[in-house]
């Protein structure tokens, strides 16, 4: 016996450390549980699609003879795959060889001989409560039309659109609307069982004596209640005693309040929940963009900011704790979250990876000190993220630089600056603010070195801006971060290196896109 | 060419960093505050004004050939009503209008202004090309704003039979070692790029203004080659 905990002790740690094993597990739980998995999608869409075929083919199969290879399909392979998905679902659910060593390390610090009947007992614990789980009695339910012989087991088939819930997110977000409301759920089912059953039994009692009376025993007596109290009302079965009548207006009476119960019920959970609805979605769809801009205060400069980077085809995210700012974003066509940007628990929340999704963080609110204390907090998040931030009042410039801020734009100064520059030289500067506009023509741009571009060209000489039309402005040189101004022909080129050019948007493109191919000239 | 007097009306954060910046450009920077508080200044020889003035103590100071007025109250509403009156006094007056956003800037230019800087905007553009095109953004900053030998210069020519009849198009500007023709400004006001259609098919002209970048030492060389020189004709900023 203690060989052989020694030996299930061993196999656990095996499997544990080996990383083989691991990747595969984690591959299988990332495409079945993690939303934010990129082939998760793929599967789930192939998994409804098979859901809706097994469905259209029990429908065809009611008044139809169906060819073998459909039945085949549907009942063995379509089950096969779900039976496959079923295991795969219990496999990933926790881990055993973890609880055993979890276990045995337990046991062995506290000096005990290992208890394997105890682990076990632990893992039989946690694996029954996922096959005791109602989305795994549904996985299974969906097997059993494998076993299509048995006519009554073809209906099962049916448990199949109950997987849905598993696949689709607004099925899960309906299921959690209703569930917020479980206790005013509860109440008016049995509201509603008391008046059906009460109905029943009195209008049983009033009409099943009278040979005339289409009510003559319990079950039509109830069928009769509850088509009554749903005010749905056939008439196919209809009191003609004066009591009958009687405890029919009562029933009606009864069943207006339970529409109106039941219609202000769902109405009131939606209405509450409609925002963390939206904020799901809104987090949901934030994890799935790989770069964006994150602006934090919604006003004057941010919406110009916003536009501008919107038409240059950047994401933008907008985070501002005013709720009336989130609406003007929202309304300009951004994406916006209700949230304190200058609160760590934001980005907690809204699940951004600020070092892999976010490009720049832009705080532009017109308050120094907000500015500063979303400065830190992102700050105490990530080292290296460029921030940008507006500048109020000068005296505040060292506390922003204070609080890391990378960049900070002091408008004052510019206009200044602007100033300075049109009542010296008001030809060169409309030139260059003709260039660095986005409705001109003429542009200035950056193109950067890529390997690809070394591939083709190693010197600024052998590029062949002329051919565009295009002047060279200078060299950015990566190396050293020197700007080269008008390059020589004999200027190597580096990757990551960036040309300055000028010339038309359109053949800036062709000279970038040509400077991939090798020239044939 | 020396300017010889600028205007400032309104006393302001923006104020002080405009005139910080043109001083050296005109002999005598008058600044006027609708606040007289401001008068107390220790920094600056304030005088107070008020929008319902008729100018005509002003008429006197200001010669609107050569003189320049720059608007910088804080709300848009006086500024405006400030420009307008400026221009209904002195038609040829240069005025230069600050304005916080693209509404209060079109109804500054209706209401005369030869130029206006929307503060928003700018703001804005610069933010936007800061993170869109750093490395031109960080260049282009140097060359405008900052103290760097590399400069961008306007230059009008005076002897056009330098070009010998060339088309712009067609000169191969390389010839002028460190010098890079960028636009040109042709007489009848309207900016090409160098290398645009249209200025395949225009000879230079005198008069005409080339804007070239390079170094100081190789634009003072070109601007003996072309027989021009360096000046600012205000004239240029058509209303």
């Amino acid at each position: 016996m203690v060989f052989f905990k020694r030996f299930i002790v061993d196999v656990a740690y095996a499997v544990q450390t080996s990383k083989g094993y691991q990747k595969k597990k984690r591959f299988f739980y990332n495409l079945l549980e993690n939303d934010e998995n990129k082939y998760k999608k793929y599967f789930d869409s192939f998994m409804i699609a098979l859901i809706f075929i097994s469905v259209a083919i029990l429908i065809r199969e009611v008044k139809h003879e169906l060819h073998y290879h459909l039945v085949f399909f549907n009942s063995y392979v379509i089950s096969i795959i779900f039976f496959i998905e079923y295991l795969l679902r219990l496999w990933v659910y926790g881990s055993v060889s973890q609880t055993i060593i979890k276990r045995y390390e337990y046991d062995s610090y506290l000096g005990r001989d290992f208890n394997l009947s105890k682990a076990l007992g632990n893992i039989l614990n946690f694996k029954l409560s996922y096959v005791f789980s109602v989305r795994a009695i549904i996985d299974l339910l969906a097997v059993l039309p494998f076993f299509h012989e048995l006519r009554l087991l073809r209906v099962f088939i049916l448990f199949r659109v109950f997987k849905l819930f598993r696949y689709t997110k607004s099925f899960q977000a309906l299921a959690s609307v209703l569930g917020s409301k479980k206790f005013e759920f509860l109440t008016l089912a049995m509201f509603s069982s008391i008046v059906i059953f009460v109905s029943s039994i009195l209008i049983y009692v009033m009409e099943a004596n009278n040979p005339k009376s289409p009510i003559n025993t319990l079950y039509e007596a109830a069928y009769w209640s509850i088509v009554t109290i749903s005010t749905v009302g056939y008439g196919d079965i209809t009191p003609i005693t004066d009591e009958g009548r009687f405890v029919a207006m009562l029933v009606i009476f009864a069943g207006i309040s339970v529409l109106a119960f039941t219609t202000s019920l769902f109405v009131s959970a939606f209405t509450e929940k409609l925002d963390e609805i939206r904020e799901m979605k809104t987090v949901e769809d934030i994890s799935k963009i790989k770069k964006f801009y994150l602006i934090c205060g919604y006003e004057e400069v941010a919406k110009e900011v916003a536009l501008s980077l919107r038409k240059k085809h950047k994401n933008i995210i907008v985070m501002d704790e005013n709720l009336d700012n989130v609406k003007n974003a929202k309304n300009d066509g951004l994406m916006a979250v209700n949230y304190n940007p200058g609160s760590i628990s934001s980005y907690e929340k809204l699940n951004i990876n600020v070092s892999t999704q976010v490009e720049s963080i832009l705080c532009l609110k017109p308050s120094d000190i907000e500015n500063v204390y979303t400065a830190l907090t992102v700050r105490s998040i990530n080292k290296e993220i460029n921030i940008l931030s507006l500048l109020i009042n000068e005296p505040n410039r060292k506390k922003l630089e204070y609080a890391g801020i990378n960049e900070i734009i002091y408008p004052q100064e510019l206009v200044g600056l602007i100033v300075k520059e049109l009542v010296g030289q008001p030809v060169a500067f409309e030139a260059i603010h003709e260039l660095r506009s986005e409705e001109s023509n003429i542009n200035i741009d950056e193109i950067v070195v890529t390997q690809s571009i070394l591939q083709n060209y190693a010197m600024i000489g052998e590029l062949d801006n002329k051919r565009y039309r295009i002047i060279i402005l200078g060299l950015y040189k990566k190396t050293n971060e020197d700007f080269y101004f008008n390059p020589l022909d004999e200027t190597f080129l580096e990757e990551g290196d960036y040309l300055l050019v000028i010339g038309n948007k359109v053949f800036i493109k062709e000279f970038e896109a040509s400077l991939h191919k090798k020239s044939l000239i | 060419m020396k300017n010889t007097t600028a205007f400032v009306f309104g006393f302001n954060n923006y104020a002080s960093e405009i005139i910080d910046n043109i001083s050296y450009e005109y002999d005598n920077v008058h600044i006027y505050s609708l606040d007289k508080e401001d008068e107390k200044n220790e920094k600056y020889d304030i005088r107070s004004f008020d929008l319902s003035d008729e100018w005509s103590e002003m008429e006197n100071l200001i010669n609107s050939q050569n003189h320049i007025a720059f608007c910088v109250l804080e709300d848009d509403a006086q500024n405006i009503f400030l420009t307008i009156s400026l221009r209904a006094s002195f038609k040829n007056l240069v005025i230069v209008s600050l304005a916080k956003n693209k509404e209060s800037s079109n109804k500054l230019e209706m209401a005369g202004a030869n130029k206006v800087i929307p503060i928003v905007q700018n703001t804005a553009d610069i933010i936007s090309n800061m993170l869109s095109k750093p490395i031109a953004t960080k260049v282009l900053h140097s060359v405008l704003y900052e103290k760097s030998d590399l400069k961008i210069a306007q230059i009008v020519i005076e002897n056009e039979e330098y070009f010998k009849r060339e088309f712009p198009g067609d000169i191969d500007w390389s010839r002028y070692r460190g010098i890079i023709v960028i636009s040109i400004m042709s007489q009848d006001l309207s900016r090409e790029f160098i290398y645009s259609v249209k200025s395949k098919h225009k000879l230079l002209r005198n008069g005409d203004t080339l804007v070239v970048a390079g170094y100081e030492a190789d634009i003072l060389e070109f601007e003996k080659l072309i027989g021009g020189k360096r000046y600012v004709n205000w004239s240029n900023w058509s209303r």
